[in-house]
This record gives structure tokens, sequence and C-alpha cells, in this order.
């Protein structure tokens, strides 16, 4: 293994690299690219790189990316883009197909505000949007994790059980740009942990006719299945993570990840790099003798409903914090949690939108004036630019 | 639980490196043993802006993702950036590193507070070449200086950057590394009031997103350097000996017509029509295009604007006190000088041995490259400025003398006279004849019928003169021309084009040979029959990097009718009068004789280089200083230097489209060498003139206005017409990204 200061950005094409190679005698690896800020770093490395068998293409549009994702997995390659914001936007007709398609594509998404007005900083709004398209969707807090996220994504992915696409979202320039020592393993652990992709339904002589004609009752087979898929994720990531452990030597984070939770009567539900900063708050308040705590969706869908419930059972309040909005609503993951807390005071703040630097200071005056209330407010949006 | 971690913020401008900078500390401290993140503050980052960039350092697992608000440390890239917003959670004692050519009292503000270290970081950065045409990177640089003052041993900054692979820049960081200047009885004065650690940006309340974010927010004042616009002087103009503004010429007629380029030419030549038949034209050696796809056509550039646009001159009354000036020989020199004088409002007279104006152009050059007609018209140009012509009137010593007692200046333009012969065995012989004379014969005589050669005619030498004789003796009827040269035909210093014109005639070149004996011929023992030659072969270079021939003793024989020497001229200083004496700079020092007139010399009499373009900067530069020893206040010709002229590495050029260069056209060879008609027929049209870069000299081709990221240069207009652009100052932040694009180098970041 080696220790790298690299971005985020690097961490992912290096990952994905290693993870493509690992399909040399298979199908090999390829995917289509398109640049975006702040995901650009990562494929202008991917596309430095050398593979045995496929290659990576550049193509005019982040459909088009999709799309050569598609017809490389089709035909049984282990494939990777990357996106972000209004890429995602151009690209989501495909993200569907792919889903639908029930393809191992796994795809690192960099978050960053939609516009216009153009922002090129973090908010959560751009991967949300993709939520009911099928994928998994896992949510990184640091560099490793996107590095590892990535390998892990295509064990679970690629599980027969499962077979579905998975994206890795990071948080705009707070990841993506951030250096941080990262352990990159060899290329002999992630051959030992990525077996070589065997697409069931990939495409060999025969012709077959992929994405044709559904009437509602295949409509609805269609559905359950990709539903049932889905629910097989939670008992599949668990073996996942066993053989990563075994193989990297760490374990990569639950599907929710809890933090002071055991006793907690006020807790703080976040992603992405938001949930770090809210555990340094917990420590501090905890110092004070404040019982609290913090929790953190990694896997946001499938939704871990079931986790989350339990490990907010006891909390007498409870905090969302989204950076993101879903206009006209209010947080997004805060209109999820509100159903896993049916006996706790759920509050919903939205900080950190369109990449306001979210500082402890911040989330230590929500947990007090949450602690001061007595009942649930709308949804507040709160000012850190 | 408080963050434990040592953090460090950097403030820089966008381009500076600011964010490799927060690396390359992070990979120091990575090296030490600890963790650690950095990370840029990304905006729209641009040339220019201000940007910062953050490091922290701790022992344990970094959870904190935020910016840094109150760093330990604080670098600063450029000292334009101190201020309180700047220096703001700094905590007190922290070190303070600044990139800055200022003394300590210079600097902003009250910086009582921290350990205060000061490095003229872009100056060692700049010497070490690190950066770009307009901006110096001073990251690697700056490091350096912030080991120090950390107290970490320059070998771990020295591995840091052998693994990030910017060993190169190492020697910089060290020099910075020495020359940091840190306060020696620093003592912290803790905060003053005026400079108070600016508080911290507060958490705010749970307001409501009222406000609109801010408007008009003028980015100038983040600049340290400007864009300016400024002529710079183009290779064609640095090249030329004669001074043209050649760049200017060719943009004339690319922009205002011929007309306008000729009256350009007009301002420093009246021998445009001839040197755009018979210049060597350095300007087309320099030209930046021969870089790219083949130097611009300026001698037929030169050609076709003179041709169809004589400049008329009228005569120009002399000035009330105007001096007198008596030149000595009518070549081109002495014609510039003349030139010169009456433009100048002087009297210039020439005396001439020869019947007509001209010199060598009339004597020497063949009417096939110089119709005669092209020459009168340009001598007659000269002569209606009010120069007085002395035609068939030599000039010995004592006249001289005597004419320097009369004028109140005298300039020697007699160029070179003397011509070298050939001591060896026959040199007696008949049929043995001075290549200058032969080409006075052909062309004094060419009105009454060309002279008659026949048979086998060799010319002996490589010069000018042996192509004008080779070509001229082909239209005078011999039969075969061969050139015979004792070195290679490449170190031949004719003309490229001659060689070239005189090989599709038929002239046959045969070279390293040495001329050793002339043999009579068999039936007539006075005549000559033959040219014995020896074969050369090429040793050592000499001091000016030609290999000197060797001869061998190997010969052999070539039986010719007539043989012509084209061998070399010198000056032929007979008509000083004694105790005069021409100096290398061309002074001619009088002696105790102190005559009433300045007395100088131009022209190849002076300088030898033996070019029409040469000898008209010469007689230039000789008449203006003429005139100031007269007392007259002129400005004086120099030759431009030619390391200031814009290089080719300059010209952007993916900003040119390739196009091959237009030719001068040629008539049918067999034809032409029939008679003494001209050989070059020149340009079609000057549409040539569309390829000139225009080297240094702004053409308003609006890429500086479409490559501004800020959309602040816009065209600036003078009395209803554009003249250049105008920068917004307000908002030009100095990016230099309009100087890096410029295609032809007319623009330059100047420091504020």
């Amino acid at each position: 293994m080696t220790i790298q200061l690299i971005s985020a950005n690097h961490a992912s094409a290096m990952a994905a690299t290693l993870a493509g190679r690992a399909n040399r005698n298979a199908r090999g690896f390829g995917g289509g690219v398109y640049p975006i800020t702040p995901q650009t770093e990562c494929i202008e490395l991917l596309c430095r790189q050398q593979f045995d068998k496929g290659s990576i293409v550049r193509v005019e549009s982040e459909h088009s990316a999709m799309a050569v994702c598609m017809g490389m997995s089709v035909s049984g390659a282990r494939t990777f883009t990357a996106s972000s914001s209004n890429g995602l936007a151009y690209m989501a007709e495909n993200v569907y197909a792919a889903a639908f398609s029930r393809l191992p594509i796994v795809m690192m998404a960099v978050n960053r505000t939609l516009g216009p007005p153009w922002n090129i900083w973090v908010d959560h709004g751009d991967t949300l949007m993709l939520r009911d398209a099928g994928w998994i969707q896992l949510y990184c807090q640091d560099n490793q994790e996107v590095a590892d996220s990535i390998i892990f994504s295509y064990r679970l992915a690629e599980d027969a059980r499962v077979l579905l696409p998975a994206m890795v979202c990071q948080d705009a320039f707070v990841l993506s740009h951030t250096m941080m020592e990262t352990d990159l393993p060899e290329q002999e652990q992630v051959d030992r942990y990525l077996p070589d992709l065997d697409l069931p339904h990939r495409v060999k002589f025969d012709p077959v006719m992929i994405g044709g004609l559904d009437f509602p009752r295949e409509t609805e087979v269609h559905r359950r299945q990709h539903q049932e898929a889905l629910e097989r994720v939670f008992d599949v990531y668990g073996e996942c993570q066993d053989e990563f452990e075994e193989v990297f030597g760490r374990r990569p984070p639950d599907p929710v990840v809890p933090y002071c939770m055991d006793d907690a009567e006020i807790a703080f539900v976040s992603m992405g790099t938001t949930s770090s900063t809210t555990d340094t708050v917990v420590d501090k308040l905890r110092a004070e003798g404040i019982r609290a705590g913090s929790v953190r969706v990694r896997m946001y869908r499938p939704f871990p409903e079931k986790a989350l419930t339990e490990m907010l059972a006891n909390c007498e309040r409870v905090g969302v914090l989204d950076r993101d909005i879903s206009l006209g609503l209010g947080g997004v993951l805060w209109s999820e949690v509100r159903g896993c807390a049916p006996r706790a005071l759920v509050q919903g703040y939205m900080l950190g939108l369109g990449g306001g630097d979210v500082r402890p200071q911040h989330i230590e005056s929500l947990f007090r004036e949450l602690a001061a209330s007595s009942s649930a407010a709308a949804p507040k949006l709160v000012e850190v630019g | 639980m408080a963050n434990q971690s040592l953090e460090i913020r950097l403030h820089g401008r966008g381009g500076q490196g600011g964010v490799t900078c927060a690396k390359i500390l992070a990979t120091v401290y990575s090296r030490l043993g600890k963790s650690v993140q950095t990370f840029g503050d990304y905006s729209g980052e641009r040339s220019g802006a201000p940007v910062r960039a953050y490091t922290r350092v701790s022992d344990g697992p970094i959870t904190n993702r935020n910016k840094v608000y109150e760093p330990d440390h604080l670098l600063v890239l450029d000292d334009n950036l101190l201020g309180e917003t700047t220096v703001a959670g700094l905590a007190e004692g922290g070190a303070l590193v600044v990139n800055t050519a200022k003394c300590e009292d210079d600097l902003a503000g009250d910086l009582g507070a921290w350990q205060l270290a000061t490095v003229d970081a872009t100056a060692i950065a700049r010497r070490h070449g690190i950066g770009t045409r307009s901006v110096v990177i001073v990251n690697t640089t700056i490091a350096g200086a912030f080991c120090r003052v950390l107290g970490i041993d320059l070998a771990v900054l020295e591995e840091t950057y052998e693994g990030l692979g910017f060993s190169s820049n190492f020697a910089a960081a060290k020099e910075a590394y020495e020359a940091v200047c840190v306060r020696e009885d620093w003592e912290s004065r803790g905060a003053t009031a005026d400079i108070s650690v600016a508080a911290l940006p507060e958490v705010g309340e749970l307001v409501e997103h009222t406000h609109s974010p801010p408007t008009g927010l003028l980015t100038g004042s983040w600049s340290s350097q400007r864009p300016a616009y400024m002529e710079k002087l183009a290779p064609c103009s640095a090249w030329c000996p004669a001074g043209n503004d050649v760049v200017g010429f060719v943009r004339a007629a690319a922009t205002e017509g011929e007309e306008a380029a000729a009256h350009i030419l007009g301002r420093t030549t009246p021998l445009s029509a001839t040197c755009g038949r018979v210049c060597p034209a350095p300007c087309m050696e320099g030209c930046n295009r021969a870089e790219y796809d083949g130097s611009v056509n300026i001698r037929g550039l030169e050609r076709i604007v003179a041709d169809n646009f004589p400049v008329a001159r009228a005569n120009r009354a002399p000035a009330a006190d105007a001096r007198s000036v008596a030149i000595i020989g009518g070549g081109p020199a002495g014609l510039a000088a003349a030139y010169e004088l009456a433009r100048a409002g002087q009297r210039a007279t020439i005396f001439e041995h020869e019947a007509e104006l001209g010199g060598v152009l009339r004597t020497g050059i063949p009417t096939y490259r110089l119709p005669r007609e092209v020459l009168d018209q340009e001598v007659n140009g000269i002569l209606a400025l009010g120069v007085q012509a002395r035609c068939g009137e030599s000039v010995d010593a004592e006249q001289l003398g005597a004419l320097a007692e009369e004028y109140d200046g005298v300039l020697l333009a007699t160029g070179l006279q003397r011509l070298r012969g050939l001591d060896i065995p026959g040199a007696e012989l008949g049929g043995i004849g001075q290549g200058i004379e032969f080409l006075h014969g052909v062309n004094l005589e060419s009105a009454a019928g060309p002279l008659e050669l026949s048979g086998h005619v060799v010319v002996l030498g490589g010069g000018n003169t042996a192509m004008d004789c080779a070509r001229s003796a082909l239209r005078c009827g011999a039969e075969r021309v061969t050139v015979a040269y004792r070195r290679t035909r490449d170190a031949m210093p004719a003309i490229a084009e001659e060689i070239v014109e005189a090989d599709h005639e038929g002239v046959v070149f045969l070279t390293q040979r040495q001329p050793v004996a002339f043999h009579p011929s068999v039936q007539d023992g006075a005549r000559l029959g033959s040219l014995e030659l020896a074969e050369v072969e090429m040793g050592e270079p000499d001091e000016s990097g030609r290999r000197s021939p060797v001869v061998t003793d190997r010969t052999e024989r070539l039986a010719c009718e007539h043989v012509l020497l084209a061998l070399g001229q010198s000056a032929d200083l007979s008509c000083l009068p004694a105790g005069w004496q021409l100096e290398d700079d061309g002074r001619i020092d009088t002696g105790a004789s102190a005559p009433k007139a300045a007395v100088r010399a131009a022209g190849d009499v002076t300088t030898w280089e033996g070019t029409v373009t040469h000898a008209i900067g010469s007689g230039r530069r000789a008449a203006g200083l003429l005139m100031v020893a007269a007392g007259i206040d002129v400005e004086v010709f120099e030759r431009p230097d030619r390391a200031r002229a814009v290089p080719a590495t300059a010209i952007r050029f993916d900003h040119f489209e390739k196009r091959e260069p237009a030719l001068d056209r040629a008539a049918d060879a067999a034809a032409r060498v029939t008679d003494l008609r001209e050989a070059n027929l020149g340009l079609e049209d000057s549409a040539e003139a569309l390829r000139c870069f225009s080297c240094g000299k702004c053409t308003e081709c609006d890429t500086c206005l479409v490559y501004c990221p800020e959309g602040i240069i816009s065209r600036h207009t003078e009395n209803g017409r554009q003249r250049g652009y105008a920068v917004d100052e307000s908002f030009c932040k100095g990016c230099g990204i309009c100087v890096e694009e410029c295609p032809r180098e007319s623009m330059e970041m100047i420091e504020l």
C-alpha cells in the first residue's frame, strides 16, 4: 500500500483504475467521460491511465457519457464515469436507464449546487434529484472513504443478488479538491476483492433487445424486482464490508454511522462532511455533560429506515441537517428521517446551501436552539455563507 | 473539544501557486510524521484574484473540514494583500511570513503582534526563472522562508521537492531560506488597537435571506500589475541596415494602401525601387514568419510599392542658415547622405567622376537586375529636392583639401575602387580581365549595344560581382560560363537568390577550386587557352567560423577563352591629402590641417559591407553626424539593436493561418539570357503584405478584448476613429491573459 497526499478527485480516479484493471481477465474496463467542475481533475487523471483491456472514451456530453457506460457494461465490461450538478441533470435520462437495465455501473458524483445562477460549491441537491432513479447512493465523509467506497461499490453493485448501479457522492471542494493522506491499495489486493465481472444478461453472440417495450404488467414485475434487489443490498452490504476488512485491513462504515448515540437524548442527522463537523460539536457538548449524539447517513439509497429508527428510538429531540432543499417542502433528508423518529421532536434545518462553510459554531448554536425548543417548527433555512 | 491541530493560512493571488504552496507545507509535515489536510479556497479562480489556501496539521486524525479562521501561522504571497481581513484571527505570536521587497516599516498596519518574517520571493523566483511570461510563481520559493521561520530542516524540504518533482525549484527555496529576514529582537507587543485582530465573522442568527449579494466589486484593487499597450521593435525593422520602418510600410501596404506605404519608405530611403530589386534583404532573414511558414517577401513588397508610387519630391528651399556639404561619390552612400541632408533643409553637392550619378548601381549592377529607368527615376527624385550634381568631376587630394575649406562638411563616399588581381603565372595573357571593368563596359555600353564575348568564360570568385559577371557574360555571347570558387557553394557571399538564378540560367559552379596558372592558347601564344585549377580541401574553421581552404597539389586544366576576376575590391584612399587619416568609425582625422569643414567617410570606403542597404544606412548616419558637427540639431540615425527585436518565441503562431509566401515572378530563363531585359518581374500585387505578423505593433485585432475574462477591455476611439484599446483599471485584476494571448507581443505587463 502506498500513502499519498492527494485530493479525493485523484483518489477516485486511482480507485476506479485499480477496480478497472482487476477486470482485465474478463471483459475489461471503460466508460464515457465528460468534464465538469469540480469533477474534472478526476477524469483528467483517469484518462491518463493505461488499461490492458478497454478504454476511457471522451464524449461530448454527460448524456453520452452514461450511454457509453451502458453500452460497455451491457457487453460485460466494468464501467466508471463521474459527473456533477447540471451535468447530472443532463445525464438524468440515462441514469434511470442504467438502473432499469440493471447494469452495475459505478459513478463518482461530486455534489455541487445546481444552477443557474452558477455556483460551483457543495450542495447535495444534484444527486438527491436522482434519489428515485434506482441506484445505490453512498455519501462520503473523507478522502479515504471516497477511494474505498468506489472499490467497495463495485463489489456491492456486481453481486448477483444486486446488479444495480452505484453512485459514490462526495462534497465539492471540501473533499474533491482537498488533499489528505490517502492509502491506495495494491492491485493484487483489489484483484482479490473484486472477482471478474460476470454479468448474467450480458450481450454475447445472439442478438437480444434491451430496453424494449413494457406493458403495465411487465412494468409491475420489473419495479418489484428492482425494489427487491435494493432490499437485498442491506445483507450483501455486510458481506462486502467483511471481505473488504479481510483484504484491506479496514472496515468501510455501515450504512448509518452513529456517534455517541448509545444514550443520546438530542441527536443531529446529516450526510457528507457536515457529519464530521457535527461530531466535533458533540465532543464539546458531551464535555459539558449534554447527552448529544450524531448520526451520519452514509447510504441514502436504499434508505436505511430500520437502522435509523432503532438508532433514534430513545432520542427526545432530533435535528436534521440538510445540505439541500426540496423547494416547496424543506430538507430532503428531513422529510425521510421524520418518519424514523415517531416519538421525537424532529426539526429540519437547511444549512450550507450553495457551499457555505459550515463551522462547528453554526451547528452548536442549532443544538442549543433545538435543546430549548418545545415543538417542531417549519424547516429552517440557516445562513452561513 | 478544542481543535488541537496546527493551522496555517496562506493568502496569495491566482497564478502565484498558493494552493500548491499549501500542499508543499502539508507534504513537509507529512514527512515529519503528522496527519495533514490541505485545500484551496476555490472561488472565481482567476489569475490575480485574491485566493486563500489552508494547511492543517495534527498528531491524530483530522475531522475538521472548515476553512481556517484562527491560523497559528500566516503566509502572505503579495504584500498588497496585507490588511485587516488578511491577518484576521492570526494567533498572537504566530509567524507572519510575507513576500515583499519593502522593509518592515513600509508594510501596511502594525504587525507587532506577530513574528514577522520578510523575503523578496518574487525577485528570487524571477532570478531562477520560475513562472510564465506574465506571472512569477513564488510558491516553491517562499516555502523555503517558511521552513526557516518554523525551524524545519531544509533537508526535509529538499526531499519534499524531490517527491513532488519540484527539484529544479529547490535552489530558489534554499535562497529564500537563507535570505529571509526575521525580526531579531521580536517580542510580542500584543495586538494594538488600530489593527486589532479583526473579529471573526459571527455565526449568523437564523435570519431570512433578504439581502442581495454585493454588486460592483472593484476588482482593480486586487492587482499589482497592469497590461500596457506598447510598440516594440519588429525584427524586420531591427535588421534593416538602412533604418527603414519595415513593419510600418508593410502594414501600411496591407491596411492603407501602397501609396501610404511608399511615403513611409520615403522617410528613410531614396532608393526603394532599387533596394526592392538588389537588396539582400536582411529584413527577410530576421522575419519571424520564417520560423512558421516562410518570411514575408518584403523585398518584393518594397519593389511593387515603390514602382507603383514613386514618391514625388518637390524642391525644398534650403533653410536660411543651411549648411553646405560636399559629397565625393554619387553611389548609394552619397545619394542617401544627400537625400538626408536635403530633407533636413541643407545644401548637398555631389561630385561624381562618371557622367551620371548612381555609382556601382549604374556601373556595377547589370541592367537585367536594375533597369536604368528605375535608377534614373530615383536619382531624379533626389535631384528634385535641390541636390546639386557635379558629374564628370574627379576629386584629388588637392581638391579635397580645398573643398574642406569651401564647404561646412565633406563626405567621402567613393566606395571600393581598387581591384584585387591574381599573381600567378600567365596573368598577362590576353582574355583575362577584371570583372568590375567588364561590368562597367557592359553597363555603360549597353545603350550602344552589349560587349561581345565568345566561347567558354570562367569567372573567379563567389560574391555578387561574380554572379553579375557570370550572368552578364551569358547575355554577351558566352557559349558557356563557369564560376570557380575556392570554398563550398554554401560559403559563397553572393545573395542566395542570385546564385539560384545563375544556376537556372545555365551557369556551371565549380567549387573548392583555386587558380594556380593560366596557360596560353595553342593557336595564339599571347591569348589564354586554359586555366589550371587546384583542388581545395576545407580545413579548420578560422576565428569567424569559416573553414579556411587548403590548396592541394591535385590540379586540372580547364580550357577557356576568357577569365573574369571577381576576387574583391578595396578602398582607394589616394584622394586623401597628406596627413589625413581614415579612422575605423568613419571619421577622417585631418591632422594638423584643421580645415573649416567636418570631414567623414561613409559607405564601402569605410565599412566594406558591400550592399546598397548598408551604404544607405552609413550615408544617412554620416549626414546626420556632419549636421550635428555643423551645429544643427537633428536626430542622427543609428542602426537598431537587433537584440531588442521581438523574438519569434513571443509570437503566438496559432493565431495565424499558415500561408505560403508569394514569390517574385521570374522571366523564362532560356529567353531572358538573350538580352538585358529585367529577369525578375516582381510580385503581382501587394497582398503578400497581409502575411505580416506585425511583430510588436498592435493591429487592433481584438484578441485582447476577446480574451479578457472580465470583459473590461474596450475599443478606444479618438476623433471618431478607433485608436487602440482602453483597459478599465477599476476592474483589471492584472491577470495577464491579454498579454499572454496577444498574438504579436504589442502588450506587456507593467508593475504598479
